[in-house]
């Protein structure tokens, strides 16, 4: 584990995907940190910088899109990109997320090999300025 | 030091309107008990933008735990906000008395997204019947999304005895990553 390695915070109140997106990205290179809800992801934030946050919606204490929207906001203030993986599909969900502030929707389940890929792809350009 | 006048329930159910939201949550929570507050209260939570009164009214009504209150409150499952649904999906997990009247139709939801909330719900209500319930989704629910959330669910009480009942659930959905890693990381 190096310091070059781009560093992921794994939001989702669920064990099992947390679990799950965590061990894709540990074994594709990545630094990875769970967080439970977005209570805990945005005291995790708030100390420790990161390259990429991917981040459930549904969650206890506070759900997905008002932790982005706190990412995006003075209080964490961080431009680094976020990827939102819902199991949900209805209709203006994916507005929503980017109206708080995340780059992409994603619905699960999320092909391993495509989420590496979007991963290694949006902390390129942070991991090449280091 | 004379005490200040009692506030009545129908002060309290008026001030549920008030433009202060502090106001509207002391209010919502006063209605605790209240039974003539579960109308006015079911009226307006689905509306609450403050998500701090929403929490003060959805625990004011989880405490009557009443048919009419667990039926107000499931059709916030299948809501456009994410707070409110997972907020509602809380309380509910919070009524072991009315909740599972309501669980065989939150079964049969048309909308897979309700049922996933079932699952959470039934991760923490507190009745015999629960794992149960979450085993028939594990077993016939035609949704791998679904099933995942609920093994999630039903994951701190595992034992042995559920092995086969995963392994036929992979085995029903054997193109989906996430099931098969959830049952195998189940299993160790």
């Amino acid at each position: 584990m190096t310091e070059t390695q781009p560093k992921v915070l794994v939001v989702d109140d669920a064990a099992t995907v947390r679990a799950y997106h965590s061990t894709l990205l540990t074994e594709a290179g990545f630094r990875v940190v769970q967080a439970a809800n977005g209570l805990e992801a945005v005291e995790t934030a708030l100390t420790t910088p990161f390259d990429l946050f991917v981040v459930d919606v549904n969650m206890p204490k506070m759900n997905g899109y008002t932790f982005v929207e706190t990412l995006r906001s003075d209080t964490v203030g961080t431009p680094a990109p976020v990827v939102m993986i819902s199991t949900e599909d209805r209709p203006g969900d994916a507005d929503r997320a980017y109206a708080a502030g995340a780059n992409l929707y994603l619905v699960k389940p999320v092909p391993p090999e495509r989420l590496v890929r979007i991963a290694r792809l949006l902390t390129a350009d942070r991991v090449a300025a280091r | 030091m004379p005490e200040p006048p009692a506030v009545s329930a129908d002060d309290l159910i008026r001030q549920l309107d008030d433009a202060d939201p502090e106001a509207r949550r002391v209010a919502a929570l006063g209605l605790e008990g209240v039974a003539g507050a579960v109308e006015p209260l079911l009226d307006r939570v689905g509306a609450e933008e403050q998500p701090a009164v929403r929490d003060a009214m959805l625990t004011t009504l989880a405490g009557h735990d009443t048919d009419r209150v667990a039926a107000g409150l499931a059709v916030h499952l299948a809501s456009e906000d994410a707070g409110l649904r997972t907020a509602a999906a809380e309380a509910l997990a919070a009524m072991p008395v009315s909740v599972p009247a309501l669980v065989p139709r939150l079964l049969e939801d048309p909308d897979h997204d309700v049922r996933m909330l079932c699952a959470r719900v039934l991760a923490d209500l507190p009745h015999p019947e629960a794992l149960t319930w979450l085993a028939v989704m594990i077993k016939d629910d035609p949704h791998p999304n679904v099933v995942a959330s609920a093994i999630d669910a039903l994951l701190p009480s595992l034992g042995p005895e559920h092995a086969e009942l995963l392994q036929r659930a992979v085995r029903r959905f054997p193109d989906d990553p996430f099931l098969r890693f959830t049952v195998e990381a189940a299993l160790r």
